[in-house]
């Protein structure tokens, strides 16, 4: 690809010069030929892996790579208090970490915005498609509850955060297994044994919403990549999320970034979400 | 003549200092010549030289980072009175991951004529610079001079969002609205 | 509290773990270790590879057992607003160590504590001296370690030191050398008369006990040690960059466990290299 030689004016330039000076014209010089820089097809997805089980002291723990994008989810239980309103349900606390391992686009300290939005954006899926029954995770009716700790860190960071993450949190979900608790006065006592299937619990899922995105790389001809990676995120307008449920029902469709896009484009965009997320639950299986 | 030959990681021994000059990615130390970098070990023998070169090609390059005398491009910032702001971002044709600040002062924009430059009638943020480092700058930015034929601008847009080409060594005309603009013009080499 | 990340219960604390009084927990008087059947100078076996965060310079990850640790380097590149002191014309090491929320046995938090910032300190100190500062004047090398399981905090402060001497070869920073790193144990093994371990854990009275030092050892096993060591060294020059020993032993035994370290540090020296060189020819094959 080096041999390439791109020019600006009568100025020449290598490939990779090309694309630090002039990333979005770079891009378009690949997709006005159908396709992009690193030989996907614009409607193709990166090769997506799924591990369960990675990290023995959390309660349930997930990997998955998509493409260049590896993220580890790690559930581990503690037990709270519930709140007044829901005196016999748990809690589930989603949050991914994007650290500066992962990218130099992130610094150390405080969660950047994007972590902040794609942690508020698990957490509502969690939340509003109900995808955990919270009464299984009720120790003892107002006084105690387990309260699940889902922290996803970002060991790699190539695009696509929200998909990956989502998928390695609903992996983890259903890797989880508690020990049964003992209630007595206020402390919560669990076996040091090791697991089995009596001394402990899976949780039940509703469902397990997946999510796909596409990036609008440009408004007037609505050029769609999908799973974009994180060069494509930072030549493109803006990105649509559709996240489906098992039954292809739909659980949430976000639109976020500048740009308009027709409604014949985010039905398309449905329509695709839907083989996608076929081919990602295979993985879940 | 340069022979290749087998694959090294830092600190491994790989010769004598009276057999070999230390070239890149080698250190020497005590009697010894060392690899400092992951590559392959090459020895190169040069007409003239009395004992061959011993240098490890990097396998995994590192950033470049601008030295002085490096021609880097960069993008401008900022532009104030005394001096443009601007982030390198090439270096000698290799693409740095990450920015570097520097800075090209108002002296440093010509050769001739020093005292009539001004900044604002030579750079314009956003448009895309050649430039030459002449000094580490202090502890932030790298000093930049475009006090050549060949350095200036190479890319710009005008105000109306057009293209901007060299029309003389001081100026660039929109190719929408044919506006002039004022600038400081590289040569095309 | 914290507004930027999802809140959670405020007071949620771990739930109380009881052991069943029949099955004792282990204890160092078997005649062999706590995992698989170690000798006390054996090492776990390493897996390390190159090259896993594509958006970094260099990077590594490595796996002993159940410690996973992954690094990312970045630079050489230029300073931050917060580390910009004054001109230097030597480079800067930048380390910083985390684990994540649920690598250890309790949970922790996701602000950097106290031990983690030691142990960023411990990593730079281990291997500032192995990187050639002086040819990147003014700018910075970030190293960036994230614990991903933690199975003994000795051995993995070792293992974050190895991976992150890989990930600055990998990355192309010019090094005088590979650090390889490693840490041992002082156990107080009870012994037999006839100088046997122990292995009917009733008769303890028979036997005095003996020190021994216990390589790389886990989270089960230094739960029940007198103390630690962990030496970073570099084989090839055969120089120590850093020891960092805590807890009671005597003399004769910590000059005992630096020989043994250099001794494992150099089994884990081979891991590193063909690692690397792993990695120029794959680099040739893609």
């Amino acid at each position: 690809m080096t041999s390439v030689a791109a020019t600006s004016s009568t100025f020449t330039f290598s490939a990779a010069a090309f694309q630090r000076l002039h990333p979005a014209e770079y891009f378009r010089k690949f997709v006005s030929q159908g396709v992009r820089p690193d030989g996907r097809l614009l409607s193709g997805f990166r090769p997506t892996t799924v591990h369960k089980s990675v990290v023995s002291t959390a309660n349930g723990s997930s990997m998955v790579r998509v493409g260049g994008t590896t993220v580890v989810c790690g559930i581990k239980a503690e037990v709270a208090e519930p709140t007044l309103e829901a005196q016999d349900k748990g809690y589930i606390v989603p949050n991914v970490e994007l650290s500066p391992m992962c990218s130099s686009a992130f610094k150390a300290g405080p969660p950047s915005e994007q972590a902040q939005v794609v942690s508020d954006a698990i957490d509502r899926i969690l939340k509003d498609s109900d995808v955990v029954d919270l009464e299984q995770l009720c120790i003892e009716k107002g006084r105690a509850v387990w309260a699940l700790w889902a922290d996803v860190v970002c060991i790699s960071y190539d695009g696509n955060i929200l998909d990956a993450a989502l998928l390695a949190v609903m992996t983890a979900l259903t890797n989880v297994r508690l020990r049964k608790p003992t209630y007595d006065e206020g402390v919560v006592t669990v076996s040091g044994e090791a697991l089995t299937e009596e001394n402990s619990f899976s949780l039940t899922l509703t469902r397990t919403p997946l999510s796909t995105t596409f990036a609008i790389f440009d408004t007037p001809n609505n050029t769609l990549l999908a799973d974009p990676n994180s060069a494509e995120e930072n030549v493109s307008l803006g990105r649509i999320t559709v996240t489906l449920d098992e039954k292809n029902q739909l659980c949430g469709v976000h639109k976020v970034g500048s740009g308009s896009c027709s409604p014949a484009l985010i039905k398309s965009c449905i329509e695709r979400a839907k083989e996608r997320t076929q081919e990602l639950r295979s993985l879940l299986a | 003549m340069t022979s290749v030959m087998s694959a090294v990681v830092p600190g491994q021994r790989l010769g004598h200092v009276q057999e070999y000059i230390a070239g890149p990615g080698t250190y020497s130390h005590q009697d010894f010549l060392y690899a400092s970098v992951v590559g392959l070990k090459q020895v190169t023998t040069a007409d003239g030289d009395e004992r061959p070169t011993l240098s490890v090609a990097r396998e995994n390059t590192q950033t470049a980072i601008p030295e002085i005398d490096a021609i880097v491009t960069c993008k401008v910032v900022r532009v104030n009175p005394k001096f443009a702001s601007v982030n390198i971002m090439v270096v000698d044709g290799k693409p740095c991951t990450d920015n570097f600040q520097g800075i090209i002062r108002s002296q440093d924009v010509r050769a001739t004529e020093k005292d009539k430059v001004k900044i604002y009638n030579s750079f314009r943020p956003g448009d895309i610079v050649r430039a030459q480092v002449i000094s580490l700058g202090d502890a932030r930015s790298y000093y930049l001079s475009t006090a050549l034929n060949e350095l200036g601008v190479i890319y710009g847009t005008s105000i109306a969002g057009g293209t901007l080409v060299p029309i003389s060594w001081q100026e660039m005309q929109c190719t929408k609205t044919k506006v002039i603009e004022p600038r400081k013009c590289a040569k095309p080499m | 509290m914290d507004r930027k990340r999802v809140a959670g219960p405020e007071n949620a604390v771990a739930p109380l773990v009881e052991y069943p009084k029949d099955q004792l927990r282990w204890a160092p008087q078997q005649e062999h270790r706590h995992s698989s059947k170690r000798q006390p100078e054996d090492i776990r076996p390493i897996y390390l590879k190159t090259g896993l965060i594509n958006q970094a310079n260099g990077s590594a990850y490595i796996e002993l057992e159940r410690t996973k640790i992954a690094c990312g380097v970045y630079g050489p590149r230029q300073k931050k607003a917060s580390q910009l002191s004054s001109f230097s014309g030597k480079g800067t090491l930048n380390c910083e160590f985390k684990f994540a929320t649920f690598s250890c046995q309790k949970r922790r938090h996701h602000i950097r504590d106290a031990q983690e910032r030691e142990l960023s300190q411990v990593l730079s100190q281990a291997l500032a001296p192995a990187v050639r500062l002086e040819l990147f004047p003014k700018s910075v090398v970030d190293v960036y370690v994230t614990v991903l399981e933690n199975d003994g905090l000795a051995a993995c402060l070792a293992a974050a030191i190895t991976c992150a001497s890989v990930a600055l070869a990998h990355a192309g920073i010019e090094m005088l050398d590979l650090v390889a790193a490693c840490s041992g144990s002082y156990m107080t093994v009870p012994r037999n008369a006839l100088g046997q371990p122990q292995t009917d854990a009733t008769t303890t009275a028979a036997g005095a006990s003996r020190d021994e030092i216990w390589m790389d050892a886990d989270l089960e096993e230094e739960k029940h040690e007198d103390g630690s060591i962990v030496l970073a060294y570099m084989p090839s020059l055969n120089q120590v960059t850093h020891v960092l020993q805590n807890g009671r032993a005597e003399g004769a035994v910590i000059s005992q466990s630096v020989e043994s370290c250099i001794e494992a540090c150099n089994k884990i020296y081979a891991v590193m290299q063909h690692s690397l060189l792993e990695s120029i020819t794959n680099g040739k094959t893609q």
